[in-house]
């Protein structure tokens, strides 16, 4: 009977959060021991803000995925709260429910829960710093009446609710929720909206999707414009088998830390290759790359027309020389512009609750 | 300048038009030109494909009843010299596919080659093409040309 009535109380919280997706795009994938709620999507905001989550109080997740650059930090690599450089650069945090793995370059890392404890826990570099102080903070969390309130709201029914676990799994909530799929390119493509776009953005529209001209879709495939996972599965034929969902785009000399998946593989074939992330608010989260050694889009397209910078036996063979005229490259530009959602950038869903509040 | 500016004006307009027709062409008892209103009274067909969990709808015309209407042999009458032909596709940007005329036929193989000019009911348009094969039983997408503007009838047979 106990059983039954929590089993009722988790239905009727999990029931309570809507994705409200525009009509078509598919729902994530989210995990049976982690769902989601109205409740637990608002707790994971608040900790995803909160800057007692770092070991000097200076930095939240929110530090290096900033809700104006869509979730990215604006800088070339990640520095931590101990002002430690990361080797690599801040991803965006849009449309992350759908990525099948997860940062740069691991293809072993699938679930955001997991991922949330990198950067708490990470030490070398430091992010967050939280390493053997993990107590102290919960803690803090179990003290403060804000917390109080939602975590028995979250996880009902359990003595302690304020575990690292329980962290990571809100957090993951939180950061399922940051969709973005009303850009004027989505309005223009599956809105019914002829004149969402502009007419460059329109030309650039069809030489990035022209395998003769650009060829741009064939790495940033899809709505999503990166490979993903949704609701259902995968398609089963898969644009993958051609290209691989990593791949060695000739950015760098790939000088070790940032070997590409060559990291976890050990594979030779796997030096350089690194994951072809969402273009969607591209034109936000300049520098460029993996390690932000490309300051601009024209910086990119750029390189992408010269068919790469650093040879390597391990280039992919998409990408080659392109002929683009200036004109091209500026519609490619004012294409990749349309995908930027600037709703999503003052949602109120996704913004700081502890602004202007000191904690 | 004035011709360089004209050529560059030419070349824009070239690729942001998109063609309102798509041709039949080459080795062909009948050439056609077919535009949508052309293609809306041949039998019309269906197909349903799912690009990253995201359906679509495809409305057009199995590519073997146009080239039916454009005299290509089919059925029975596919068979020796007329079996060393080839389709091949071709887009706006100069991008080209080719199919074999057995691989488009029903008597021979049930196959679904469509030749499309809506999608969830709208007339395609940008990088769609007005105009596009749906291939879905190929397994990647590259033989399903967007932006199509031609589709050429060659005869291969060689001298032996």
């Amino acid at each position: 009977m106990k059983e039954a009535i929590l089993f009722v109380a988790v239905t009727a919280l999990a029931a309570d959060f809507e994705w409200n997706l525009p009509k078509g795009f598919p729902k994530p994938v989210v995990p049976a021991d982690n769902p989601m709620s109205a409740a637990k999507v608002e707790l994971g905001r608040y900790l995803f803000y909160d800057k007692r989550i770092s070991v000097n109080g200076k930095q939240s997740c929110g530090s290096c995925h900033r809700q104006e650059l869509a979730f990215t930090d604006g800088l070339a690599r990640a520095a931590g709260t101990t002002g430690e450089l990361h080797p690599r650069s801040s991803m965006s945090l849009v449309n992350v429910a759908y990525a099948p793995t997860l940062t740069w370059a691991n293809p072993t890392l699938t679930s955001l829960e997991e991922q949330a404890l990198g950067p708490l826990l990470n030490t070398a570099p430091v992010e967050l710093g939280l390493k053997g102080r993990e107590e102290v903070f919960l803690g803090e969390l179990r003290r403060d009446p804000v917390y109080q309130q939602l975590f028995k709201k979250v996880y009902p029914g359990t003595a302690n609710p304020f575990t690292l676990g329980n962290v990571t799994k809100t957090l993951a909530a939180f950061e399922r929720t940051i969709i973005s799929m009303r850009s004027p390119y989505d309005r223009y493509r599956w809105g019914g909206e002829p004149d969402a776009l502009s007419p460059a953005a329109k030309r650039g529209e069809l030489i990035f999707f022209s395998s003769e001209r650009g060829g741009c879709f064939q790495c940033h495939e899809g709505w999503n414009f990166s490979e993903i996972r949704y609701e259902g599965g995968h398609d089963g034929p898969d644009d993958r088998a051609m290209t691989g969902a990593f791949l060695n785009t000739g950015v760098s000399h790939y000088a070790a830390p940032n070997r590409g998946i060559y990291e976890f593989t050990g594979q030779p074939q796997d030096i350089g290759k690194f994951r072809a992330p969402t273009l969607r608010n591209i034109e936000l989260t300049a520098p460029y790359m993996h390690d932000g050694s490309m300051a601009t889009l024209e910086d990119v397209i750029a390189h992408y027309a010269a068919g790469g910078k650093y040879p390597h036996a391990n280039q992919s063979k998409v990408i080659r020389p392109l002929q683009l005229s200036q004109q091209d490259r500026r519609d490619l530009i004012e294409f990749l512009k349309s995908l930027t959602d600037r709703d999503m950038l003052r949602d109120p869903r996704w913004s700081d609750p502890w602004a202007g509040k000191p904690h | 300048m004035r011709t360089i500016l004209l050529a560059m004006l030419l070349i824009t307009g070239l690729f942001a038009q998109e063609t309102d027709a798509v041709q039949i062409t080459g080795d062909v008892k009948q050439p056609l030109t077919l535009s949508a209103a052309d293609l809306a009274k041949y039998p019309r067909a269906t197909v349903r494909t799912t690009s990253n969990g995201m359906e679509t709808v495809y409305e057009g015309v199995w590519l073997h009843e146009v080239l039916k209407k454009a005299g290509v042999p089919q059925g029975g009458e596919l068979r020796g010299k007329a079996l060393s032909s080839y389709v091949l596709a071709m887009a706006q940007d100069g991008y080209q596919v080719l199919f074999s005329l057995g691989e488009l036929d029903p008597a021979f193989i049930d196959n679904q080659i469509l030749l499309a000019d809506t999608a969830n009911g709208k007339p395609m348009f940008g990088a769609q093409g007005r105009f596009r094969l749906v291939v879905p039983k190929d397994k990647p997408g590259a033989r399903s040309v967007r932006m199509l503007t031609k589709i050429e009838v060659v005869q291969l047979r060689k001298a032996q």
